[in-house]
């Protein structure tokens, strides 16, 4: 007590010299923060900018002016625009693959990771997965065009369906294999004591633990189907054209109409950031306290 | 509810043995304890009779039933584990009532089962509440309730306890007791813990590396154990191990190594052999008197109801349990006396096992 009373002063001035270098650090994080927020979005504002205004103020770099829709209204509404068509195509590509993506990697993750396989299979076929995702798509889109040409699913969804189920499979086998993992064991055999099979093990138990990374998963993969480009570029024609395709058509021979691409970029973020809205009400943490201890 | 029989049950990892050659037939209603120090087997062989881990040679019967290759669902048990093991995105109404819904019984007929399990449990005010948003006791009797409701032959506990605070677990240990009262199912019970098997068993089986050292009612175990594992595995404070030496002219005697003897309950093998005696088999006194062995004092713990001495005699320490408020410090001399018939003599350096 009497330490406290004797130096008043020495006893306030520490605290008062921490709470401003505490300050000093906030003040500090936020503008590095902001500075990773610039990189971050500028590019977007660029884009986004781009597309409300005309190619002369845009090749100018003006930074003041008036707005304008008629870059979107082209690429909506132009008889000689696909967007639209392109916009259909990307959604039931990538909402079709995604799905199929998500069944398989999800089952494929429980099978290997909860089932009883010898160790060679699971490191064999993660392994195998790795591999295989670090070949460039390119290289193997000639070989599949190839292929469906013979069986006729070249310029075909099926074609392009399966085609991005196949890409992105590996990803996603990796991430859910992350999140099947972390389901706990027991509650597995908690559930085929209780009288569960495989089959309602994984819709009882299992589905709704892992439903976040589900939807961080669905999200990824879709976000990867509506971006890619060079297979579809050689699988494609005309009629099944995507987003990214249709955006690339916008840098022609001669002219690069730099006005509708950014309208066009700027539209096609609109998905994705749709679902990422929707599907993060799924991605809750601590999902599972209370489980296990 | 039913009897289980296991003949020779073994289980191994390639070439390691975890479970060898366990026979064990557990009665009708019986309460069964499985007991042992971590990595005995005692977990994999309460899995191997829920069918979580596979046989590899013996027969395990349920009901008269060989269950080898019969899986966990049909085999009429249920379990609690250690960790619980709660659906969390379940209520503790849903959790409990999971395998009803499996088995396709109605709504009305599981509501109405779950209601009778929770009252028996007193979780009626948590039903519909989530595993987090439960306490560690309530989580513990969700699980019990879950394995309740199933109506089950056999019921398996994997260290239930384990995971409660020191106060919670003693009431949970009163409660499982009742319980079993209430039911008389058929139960086997996994622990690490001996007095919760003192206290819950009917029966004990004392496992090590796999294999059974003895079985036997509690008290049995206590004061028989067949080898100074039983002997120091079973009773707190734990059995004082001697090493004495056994002379060939009267082998119903055993020496300190500084001259002293004292009486055994029988003649034992001639020769350096490893005496157990309880804690609590000693008599003291503050004075030499005959059959009194003198010996220094080295700790004194009183714990109120009783008092834990620890006393130096050869070279060995000897812990002594006194039911009298004793007045003796470090340091200063007493008499003891082993109760002669309650002292049991093990092969000479089994001890360190």
């Amino acid at each position: 007590m009497s330490h406290v009373s004797d130096t008043p002063g020495t006893m306030t001035l520490p605290d008062r010299r921490f709470s401003v270098s505490e300050r000093q650090v906030a003040v500090m994080r936020h503008i590095v923060l902001l500075g990773f927020a610039l990189i971050v979005l500028f590019p977007f504002f660029w884009i986004v900018s781009a597309a409300f205004k005309t190619q002369i103020d845009l090749l100018m770099g003006k930074v003041l002016f008036t707005p304008r829709i008629e870059g979107f209204l082209d690429v909506i509404f132009d008889k000689t625009s696909d967007f639209a068509r392109n916009f259909a195509n990307s959604m039931v590509i990538g909402l079709v693959s995604t799905f199929l993506v998500l069944v398989i990697a999800t089952l494929a993750a429980f099978s290997l990771y909860r089932l009883q396989w010898p160790a060679w299979v699971l490191h064999s076929l993660l392994g195998w997965s790795v591999i295989f995702h670090m070949v460039p798509p390119i290289t193997l889109a000639g070989a599949w065009f190839t292929m469906f040409r013979s069986v006729g699913l070249d310029n075909s969804y099926t074609g392009i369906i399966l085609a991005h189920t196949t890409l992105h499979l590996p990803m996603a086998l990796w991430m859910m294999g992350v999140f099947i993992r972390d389901v706990p064991k027991e509650l597995v055999e908690a559930a085929q004591i209780d009288g569960a099979r495989v089959p309602e093990i994984l819709r009882h138990v299992v589905l709704p633990i892992v439903r976040p990374g589900l939807a961080a998963t669905g999200i990824l993969t879709f976000i990867f189907s509506w971006n890619e480009f060079p297979v579809v570029l050689v699988l494609s024609q005309r009629q099944t054209a995507t987003v990214p395709l249709g955006i690339g058509k916008y840098a022609q021979e001669n002219t690069i109409a730099f006005t509708e691409m950014a309208a066009a970029s700027t539209l096609s973020i609109l998905p994705a950031l749709l679902l990422l809205l929707f599907a993060q009400r799924f991605i809750v943490r601590g999902l599972t306290s209370g489980a296990v201890k | 509810m039913a009897h289980v029989r296991l003949n020779g049950l073994s289980k191994s990892y390639g070439k390691v043995d975890v479970i060898r050659d366990v026979s064990l037939d557990i009665e009708d209603g019986e309460f069964v304890v499985l007991i042992g120090p971590s990595g005995c087997g005692k977990s994999t062989l309460l899995r191997m009779i829920a069918g979580l881990e596979s046989i590899s040679s013996g027969q395990l019967d349920i009901g008269g039933i060989p269950m080898n290759d019969v899986p966990p669902r049909d085999r009429g048990i249920s379990m609690v584990f250690q960790s619980y093991a709660l659906y969390p995105h379940m209520n503790s109404a849903d959790n409990m009532s999971f395998s009803l819904r499996l088995a396709g019984e109605q709504e009305e007929k599981r509501r109405g089962k779950v209601e009778r399990a929770a009252d028996i449990l007193g979780l009626g005010p948590y039903l519909d509440r989530l595993p987090r948003q439960l306490s560690g006791g309530q989580r513990q009797r969700v699980a019990m309730g879950r394995a309740i409701v199933r109506k089950p032959e056999v019921f398996l506990f994997d260290e239930p306890l384990s995971n409660l605070d020191a106060k919670l677990r003693v009431k949970m240990r009163a409660e499982l007791k009742e319980l079993h009262m209430k039911l008389k199912t058929t139960t086997i019970y996994v622990t690490h813990d001996q007095v919760e098997a003192m206290t819950l068993a009917d029966r004990i089986v004392v496992l090590r590396d796999g294999m059974i050292e003895q079985i036997g009612t509690p008290l049995e175990l206590y004061d028989n154990p067949k080898n100074a594992f039983v002997g120091a595995f079973l009773g707190s404070p734990t059995m004082n191990l001697l090493d004495l030496e056994v002379p060939a002219d009267n082998p119903t005697m055993a020496r300190f190594s500084d001259g002293e003897t004292m009486r055994l309950a029988g003649p034992a093998q001639p020769g350096p052999a490893t005496v157990g005696i309880r804690p609590e088999s000693f008599s003291l006194g503050s004075e030499a008197r005959d059959g009194h062995l003198r010996a220094e004092v080295v700790v004194v713990e009183p714990t109120g109801a009783s008092t834990e001495l620890v006393v130096r005699k050869a070279g060995q320490n000897i812990t002594i349990l006194s039911h009298e408020r004793l007045s003796a410090k470090p340091g200063d001399t007493v008499w003891f006396a082993p109760d002669a018939g309650r002292t049991h003599a093990f092969p000479a350096g089994s001890a360190e096992l």
